[in-house]
């Protein structure tokens, strides 16, 4: 557990965080908001003495940070910032290998240690170890950056706006694979951000601040639903259900059992888009998603072959792990009431429907409650 | 990211319009031979020298000579993915013929037996020299091949020997003053060396800690900065000048090595100090944020990350440094210290030009050497993730 007990730290006379106190449970995530310049990295850097409070105590699993060598404290503290800062003169497992070397483990567990973490965030070791960062997309880069930060399996993990620098289509990627790995690592997160999406997304417990102090420090429900003042209330924004979309994944209203066949199977085409269901989902070989065709418009005698729709699952498709809220984004700028939901390789799983993203609106708290209650399974069972 | 954008793939000098630099040097080293004398022929040492043109004099090398000088300008013509290797083979075939058309010139020339004759390098020859070095130098940067430059050289030096064995060079006046003075000369460059190598190796010593502090502390940085840039901006003979009395004063000797020793450390200084300064000031400031923040101390920071990001900068100031003290050591000659400027001020004094290029000669070979050794080793010691790639790593 991490208490903070009115902690401040003055720059002269301003006040860059203002007698600040919060409690962040052993496997939470919670997320520092607020606008630019309120004191989130300022408050991040003094639970790692990156910076040293002016006033008040840090408290580490009952320990005042204050009485530990700053240089301890932050090798068993994992750390990731939106520059990532991975060293440019060394490869990508060098970097990986960075604290377990200041911690002086022996080369062969470092070597599997790095493959470990790099499989873990979704890059192929053989691939990834030998290169060096600027042969690195910027996606790519901060994949490395979490790995590097999780290498010594510290329990808690600071992170600094770190998807804040790659493309809305990547950031939305690495939340998914950040809420996966999460999931099974169980850290105590505390993670800073000025998006209000990512936060109710990824967050146990949000806190929000303002010019250095503390606004309200809650669940994302509670904030969406019940802001404490009207700072919060504009900065979450109006439509409450539509954020909380953020928080519900894909797979949990994913439907199967949709109509597919093969696209090198004319015949089967045909037969298909004769039957009942509307929207007959394209295949190759592997079960990767090539395209679709709509059965209305085979009403207008368009032969089957012609009228389907070829499309990259890449652009086209919805991950399991992604949130409602990026498919309803999705569905929106593509123009479909229906998206079909592929595995990391393209393989079709499902779809998902506009209808049933917005029940899931209506049902709002309902369905937040199953989902939660879900995810509290794995998320916040390591908590006491 | 910004660094991933860098990658220096289309960095360098592309291929794929003339190549001015070599081009010029292809057309200056053509316009030397056929328009200016190539060698000088002096009967004795009374009568006035006769100049005579390359296809005068040196027989079918001349036109040997013309014909690879022609085929450089070619290559420096010619977009092509080997065009640095061209322009390599160019200057080294060039160069050789160079030193063949002089010998055969002197061969022809020199009557037989014991005789006071001379035949001396004039302007033309000269010039293509020049001329070949500028395609030399292009092709070494267009290539951005190690294993081609340093084939080139084995390649020249090999055909420098040759000229001198079989191709009459030793019968060159350059080539009999030399073996008049090869005692005294290999000394004098001996001493040379080893005054450039203990001047840097101190200002090395003394500068990379003194430029990482000023890299640490702004009263370090306001002081040590402009206190070793004005050391630079002091003419060599007035330093020495200044030297003498605190050296007085302390009991040392006023002339010789020791002045001229310090005397180099201090010219060392700004260029070894100045790019640590920079190359450790300039590291990325995420970089030092992601190593505190992950628990290394200042110093494992320092010798992990820091120095090895500021080692290209840190490489070059030393190259720096070599090239400028073996410029440096040479006047101090005056100071006493016995180098190769004692071969030029002794030849200045006695009009003797083949003694001034005694001296000067080595001194641009040996710049060449510090400056393609100091490269080499940089492609050794600094890491690949932040070196320019070199031609056979761009196509692996
Ligand atoms: N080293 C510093 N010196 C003076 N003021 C600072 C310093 N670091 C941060 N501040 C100020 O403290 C406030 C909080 O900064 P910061 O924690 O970086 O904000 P955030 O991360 O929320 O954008 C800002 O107003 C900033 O100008
Ligand atoms: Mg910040």
């Amino acid at each position: 557990m991490i208490s903070l007990e009115h902690v401040t730290k003055r720059y002269g006379d301003r006040m860059a965080v203002d007698d600040l106190s919060i409690e962040i449970d052993d496997g939470d995530v919670a997320v520092l908001i607020g606008p630019s310049g309120c004191g989130k990295t300022t408050t991040l850097r003094m639970i790692n003495r990156l910076i040293e409070p002016t006033s008040g105590r840090i408290l580490i699993d009952g320990t005042d940070a204050a009485t530990l060598k700053p240089e301890e404290l932050r090798q068993h503290i994992g750390y990731a910032i939106q520059s990532v800062g991975l060293f440019p003169h060394l490869t990508v497992a060098e970097n990986i290998a960075t604290v377990p070397k200041l911690l002086g483990w022996k080369t062969a567990r470092i070597v599997s240690r790095c493959e470990e973490l790099l499989a873990l965030v979704g890059l192929d070791p053989a691939q990834y170890s030998r290169k060096y960062p600027r042969q690195l997309s910027g996606g790519e880069a901060q994949r490395v950056g979490v790995a590097r930060a999780l290498a010594a399996d510290p329990p808690i993990l600071l992170m600094d706006e770190p998807f804040g620098a790659v493309d809305p289509l990547n950031r939305d990627r690495l939340q998914g694979e950040f809420l996966r790995i999460q999931r099974d690592l169980k850290k105590t997160v505390v993670f800073v951000t000025h998006d209000v999406d990512e936060a109710i997304r990824l967050a146990d417990k949000i806190a929000l601040m303002r010019d250095g102090h503390l606004e309200q420090y809650d669940s994302p429900e509670q904030l969406l639903d019940h802001p404490e003042t009207k700072f919060v209330h504009d900065f979450v924004g109006a439509d409450a259900a539509l954020k909380r979309l953020g928080r519900v994944r894909v797979d949990s209203v994913m439907r199967t059992g949709q109509a597919t066949v093969r696209a090198d199977q004319p015949d089967a085409i045909e037969a298909a888009c004769a039957s009942e269901s509307r929207f007959v989902y394209l295949v190759d070989a592997d079960g990767v998603l090539v395209g679709w065709i709509d059965s209305r418009v085979l009403d207008r005698g368009t032969p089957a072959a012609e009228a389907a729709t070829r499309v990259d699952w890449r652009q086209a498709a919805v991950r399991p792990d992604g949130s409602l809220k990026e498919a309803l984004a999705r569905m929106l700028a593509l123009g479909y009431r229906s998206l079909p939901v592929v595995a990391a390789g393209g393989r079709l799983l499902g779809h998902v429907t506009l209808s049933d993203v917005e029940k899931t609106m209506e049902g709002g708290d309902a369905h937040l409650a199953d989902h939660t209650d879900n995810e509290a399974g794995s998320i916040g069972g390591g908590g006491e | 990211m910004a660094i991933a954008s860098a990658m220096p793939s289309e960095s360098y000098p592309s291929a794929k319009v003339v190549d001015r630099a070599a081009s010029a040097g292809a057309v200056v080293a053509l316009a030397g031979c056929l328009l200016l004398p190539f060698v000088e022929f002096r009967p004795n040492r009374i009568v006035d020298g006769r100049l005579l043109h390359l296809l005068q004099c040196a027989g079918v090398w001349g036109w040997v000579l013309l014909a690879v000088l022609l085929l450089s300008l070619g290559a420096a013509l010619l977009p092509g993915r080997y065009r640095g290797r061209g322009l390599l083979a160019g200057a080294v075939l060039s160069f050789g013929a160079l030193l063949f058309a002089l010998g055969s010139a002197t061969t022809k020339l020199m009557p037989a037996g014991d005789t006071p004759a001379r035949v001396s390098i004039a302007g033309g020859a000269w010039i293509a020299l020049v001329g070949i070095a500028m395609i030399w130098f292009q092709g070494n940067r267009v290539a951005r091949s190690h294993k081609a430059s340093a084939a080139a050289a084995l390649t020249g030096t090999a055909l420098l020997v040759a000229a001198w064995w079989f191709g009459g060079l030793s019968q060159l006046s350059l080539a009999v003053e030399y073996r008049a003075q090869a005692d005294t000369f290999w000394q004098l460059t001996y001493s040379h060396v080893l005054l450039v190598l203990g001047g840097t190796l101190i200002a090395t010593v003394i500068g990379i800690p003194l430029g990482i502090v000023a890299a640490r502390s702004g009263f370090a940085r306001a002081v040590a900065i402009p206190v070793v840039g004005i050391i630079q901006t002091i003419p060599s003979l007035a330093l020495y000048g200044l030297l003498v009395i605190p050296l007085a004063a302390l009991g040392l000797p006023t002339l010789g090595t020791v002045p001229a020793l310090i005397a180099l450390t201090l010219y060392a200084l700004l260029p070894i100090v100045r790019n640590t300064f920079l190359g450790v000031s300039g590291v990325d400031a995420s970089s030092i944020d992601a190593g505190l923040g992950m628990g290394m101390s200042r110093r494992q920071l320092l010798w992990r990350v820091e120095f090895p990001l500021a080692l290209p900068l840190v490489l070059e100031g030393l190259r720096a440094a070599l090239v400028l003290t073996i410029g440096i050591a040479a006047v101090m000659a005056i100071a006493g210290a016995q180098d190769l400027g004692t071969l030029i001020f002794l030849g200045w004094g006695s009009i003797a030009v083949d003694l001034v290029l005694l001296g000067a000669i080595p001194m641009v070979v040996l710049s060449i050497i510090a400056d393609q050794g100091m490269r080499a080793l940089e492609s050794v010691v600094v890491s690949p993730g932040i070196r320019i790639p070199r031609e056979e790593e761009l196509s692996a």
